[in-house]
This record gives C-alpha cells, sequence and structure tokens, in this order.
C-alpha cells in the first residue's frame, strides 16, 4: 500500500513538476505569475485529443503534436498579449492581469467553439496495469514519470551547458544587462514561452489521458503554482522538487486520509508555507533580486 | 570614432541630456566627469542602446548606431554598467562566457577568459564561485573583464571606481591604462574627477546635462572652475 502509493503520487508530482518548472520558467525571467499557462495546458490536451482521437494518430505521433501545437501557442501568448507591455515596460501587476484576461478569453473561446463536452482519451493505458511483487502500477502512471524526468533533465542540462541556456538563467537575474551582453531578448523570451509551452503540452497530454479533456481543467495549474510556491518562485529545480512533494504529499493524503480534504492540505500547506518560508526551499536569488 | 552631435535625451518631462556634442577618437581614453545626476550614467546608457535619444545623433566609424542594444554590442561598442551589475546566479566563468555572447570561435574565447586571468590573477581562483559572492572590488574586475570578452573597439566604462577600496581604485584605473594600450578606446564615467583627468587624453564636465567644459585632461586639471567645484581645490 505504502509503496503503491508512493508511485502513485510521483506520477501526479511529475505532472506538477512539468507544470511547475513551465511556470516557473516564465516567472524567473518576466517575474509575474502566467496565469494563461493553464489555458496553454488545456489547448494542448485538446490538441493531443484531436490528433489521437480525430486524426486518427499514434500515442507517441500525438504527443509531439500536443508538444509543438502549445509552444506555438505559448509563443503566440507572449508576442500578443505580454510582448506590448514589455516594451513600455510596464510592472508585472498589468502583466499578470493581461495573463488572467488570457486565461479567461481562451477558456471561453473554447466553450464558444468546442463546447463544454468531456472528452475522454481512449482506455489505451488506463487498463494495462504493471504489476511486480504485489504491487501495480498503471503503464500511463510510469510514462508519466519516465517522461517527465527526461524532460525536465534535458531541460536542465540545456539550461546549465548551451550557451543559449546561460544566456536564459543570465536573463531570469539580469535582462538589461543581458541586452548589453549583445543578446536578443525578446527572440530569448520567446524561445523561453516556447519551452514552456513545449511542457504545458506534455503535461496537457497526460492530464488528458489521466482524467478527462474539459474547457476549466487548466485551473489544475493551481496546484502547479502551489509546487512552485514550495520551492521557491522562480527557481527551477524548487518548482521540480516542490512539484514532486505535491504529488506525493497529496495521494498520502487521499489514501491515508480521504480524498475529499486532499486540496485543503494543499492550499493549507500552501498559506501556512508563505507564512514560515515565504521564499519557498530553493527562493534565495529572489531576495537578493529585490 | 564615435562622434556625438547635438544628442538630447529625456525621460518623459525630465530633459536628462542638452545638446550634447563630443568627439572620441580612435585609442583615446576621453573622460566625462561630474556629480551625481548631471547625466554621465544617461550618456552611457543611451550610447549603449539601452535608452533612445530624443532627437540628434550617435555615430560609429561614420555609420549611424542600430536602435537595438545587442547590435551597437555587435558594432564593438561594449558598456561595463554602473555598479557591475553582474549576473549573481552565474559563476565567474559563466558571466565571462555571457560578455562573449555573440562570438562564435570558440579557440578565440578560450585564449581570452586566459588573457582575462592574466589581466586580473585573483579571477583564476574564483572562476567557479558564483558571482554574487565576490566582494566588491573583484566584481568590478569581472564585470569589466566580461565587458572586454565581447572584444569591443570601445569600452564605456560607468563609475568603475565606485564603492572600491582606495587601492582597488588604483588596481582598476592600471587595468583600465593597459586595456587602452591594448588598443581599446576608453570613454569613462567617473565622480573620482582627479584620477579620471590624471589618465584620460580628452575630458569633458557634464553639468545638469550639459557640457560645462571640455578640453585635455591636463586643461581641465588645470581649469580653476574644475579645480574648486570636482577637485576640491581652494582658490
Amino acid at each position: 500500500m505504502f509503496i503503491q502509493t508512493l508511485l502513485t503520487g510521483l506520477a501526479i508530482g511529475g505532472i506538477y513538476a512539468l507544470m511547475a518548472v513551465g511556470y516557473s520558467l516564465v516567472f524567473s525571467i518576466l517575474n509575474f505569475s502566467n496565469f494563461a499557462y493553464g489555458s496553454i495546458i488545456m489547448l494542448g490536451a485538446y490538441i493531443g485529443y484531436y490528433a489521437m482521437v480525430k486524426l486518427g494518430m499514434p500515442v507517441g505521433v500525438s504527443i509531439i503534436v500536443s508538444i509543438l501545437g502549445s509552444a506555438t501557442l505559448c509563443y503566440l501568448n507572449e508576442r500578443l498579449a505580454y510582448s506590448p507591455l514589455r516594451k513600455r515596460r510596464a510592472s508585472s501587476l498589468f502583466f499578470m492581469i493581461s495573463a488572467m484576461g488570457t486565461s479567461i478569453f481562451l477558456e471561453n473561446l473554447v466553450y464558444a467553439t468546442i463546447g463544454a463536452r468531456f472528452y475522454s482519451f481512449p482506455e489505451l493505458f488506463k487498463t494495462h496495469n504493471l504489476a511486480f511483487g504485489g504491487i501495480s502500477i498503471g503503464l500511463l502512471d510510469v510514462f508519466a514519470i519516465a517522461f517527465s524526468f527526461c524532460a525536465i533533465m534535458s531541460l536542465n542540462l540545456f539550461l546549465q551547458r548551451s550557451r543559449t541556456g546561460i544566456a536564459i538563467r543570465a536573463a531570469s537575474y539580469d535582462i538589461d544587462v543581458c541586452m548589453l551582453n549583445g543578446v536578443n531578448i525578446t527572440a530569448l523570451i520567446g524561445l523561453v514561452f516556447g519551452f514552456a509551452g513545449a511542457l504545458a503540452g506534455i503535461s496537457g497530454m497526460f492530464l488528458g489521458m489521466k482524467y478527462i479533456v474539459y474547457p476549466t481543467m487548466g485551473w489544475i495549474t493551481a496546484k502547479a503554482y502551489i509546487a512552485a510556491v514550495i520551492g521557491g518562485l522562480g527557481s527551477l529545480p524548487g518548482a521540480v522538487v516542490g512539484g514532486v512533494l505535491l504529488g506525493v504529499l497529496e495521494t498520502f493524503v487521499s489514501a491515508y486520509v480521504s480524498s475529499v480534504v486532499r486540496d485543503v492540505f494543499s492550499f493549507s500547506l500552501l498559506v501556512l508555507l508563505l507564512m514560515v518560508m515565504p521564499t519557498g526551499l530553493f527562493g534565495r536569488f529572489l531576495e537578493e533580486k529585490v | 570614432m564615435l562622434s556625438i552631435r547635438n544628442l538630447n535625451v529625456k525621460y518623459g518631462e525630465i530633459h536628462a541630456l542638452h545638446d550634447i556634442s563630443v568627439e572620441v577618437g580612435q585609442g583615446r581614453v576621453v573622460a566625462v566627469v561630474g556629480a551625481n545626476g548631471a547625466g554621465k550614467t544617461t550618456l552611457m546608457t543611451t550610447l549603449a542602446g539601452l535608452l533612445s535619444p530624443a532627437s540628434g545623433e550617435i555615430l560609429f566609424e561614420g555609420k549611424a548606431l542600430p536602435k537595438e542594444a545587442y547590435k551597437i554590442l555587435g558594432c564593438g561598442i561594449c558598456l561595463v554598467p554602473e555598479r557591475r551589475r553582474l549576473y549573481a546566479n552565474l559563476t565567474v566563468r559563466e558571466n565571462l562566457l555571457m560578455g562573449a555572447y555573440l562570438r562564435k570561435d570558440k579557440a578565440g574565447i578560450a585564449a581570452d577568459l586566459e588573457r582575462m586571468y592574466d589581466l586580473f590573477p585573483i579571477m583564476r581562483e574564483r572562476v567557479k564561485q558564483y558571482a554574487g559572492t565576490l566582494s566588491g572590488g573583484e566584481q568590478q574586475m569581472v564585470a569589466i573583464a566580461r565587458g572586454l570578452m565581447s572584444r569591443p573597439k570601445i569600452l564605456l566604462l560607468d563609475e568603475p571606481s565606485l564603492g572600491l577600496a582606495p587601492i582597488m581604485v588604483q588596481t582598476m584605473f592600471k587595468a583600465i591604462k593597459d586595456i587602452n594600450a591594448e588598443g581599446v578606446t576608453v570613454l569613462l564615467a567617473e565622480q573620482n574627477a582627479f584620477q579620471a583627468l590624471d589618465m584620460a587624453d580628452e575630458a569633458f564636465v557634464l553639468e545638469t546635462g550639459h557640457v560645462l567644459v571640455a578640453g585635455t585632461g591636463k586643461e581641465l586639471l588645470d581649469n580653476p572652475l574644475v579645480q574648486k567645484a570636482y577637485l576640491g581645490v581652494k582658490h
């Protein structure tokens, strides 16, 4: 029971971590909460669903289509909604308001065009279970853990080693100096949103396959925000640790206490943590920035 | 090499620079002295492309400057900003690599890293440390080295001696001389007027956004007006 719960928690935590990393990437560079991110995840799920069910593409191809689609949408989101604000040097409050507006717009766009119907992916993975030593884990969960892990590790490697990766970390500290160092900041921010969108595509796809696809499913990013805050806003290792931690803790609360108090627990954890540790577990650079 | 003609810069209603005209010749050290708020930093950030001029023109090697900061660096103009502004979350080495961001020659970058460690030996011990953990003097050296990593034709230094211990100020000015001796043109904004005028070929004094007086470094050192206002000499 314990190990079973842990594995399920890790699978959920992996998806939370993906979302939290995507969210934190944007936060670290532009210093605002991108509330439109949940809607991009939701659209990623719709794109994946459409590719797989309506066009009959295989799962792997559908995931790639979903990744590319979400990355493009996230990029366009920045170009259309945030770039003009950035050029006017608007404060982060305006970015946040614009993000909320975008989120509501996208959800209602889906209501108006596709409708409020719930869609469910074919029972492809849900029924497949891997059983060993009395533990049974869904194939989908195994995929979620493996895929999240690979995506996050390759992103991390890219950020640590590559020239562009170093520039992204530099920009998260000081955008103006980054421009002085010859970085085309508009292109760099576009790329960061593209990466965030790609992660949104993966998490949207997994969320859709695990649960169902519907217009407000993006609100699950509230959990990603909690995860990012636990880890320390803007910190990528923090987002990963926060996401996995939250996923595992939640699953244990569901399993051992009751699934009804799960969200009560998560949000209490957020409020409590903000009181005791406002910068989260890894939020040290943010302190220096202020 | 760098010609500034009738440059005006405004922050909204505030007119920060009035009709500034300055020439910076190839291989020269030109100093800009003036008090806090005189417009030195405004001039430097405008040249680097972070601010846009309201009117006037800036020509570099006879051509108008591009608008975007990253293209200006590509032309060979590099600003080392006031208060160093290192990336505290990156290591010293990564900070230096950011300076070479536009360069593609890997071998050249590696050779230049070595050159920087020779120029500022203390950095060699600090390469793997986060820049945020360095002392002020060390940070200023890394900031200048980061600027040099772009192989600039002209280096704009904004208050390099600010907040440094006196001994570090000496090291800093010596380093600037060495850099200039290697052929890099230097435009130096300083509150430390004596040191700056002493090493400058040419200089001008900014006061509330106007060029008050200009001449060679020596002339300004001997100018009674400059002595009284900026060098603390009593007449």
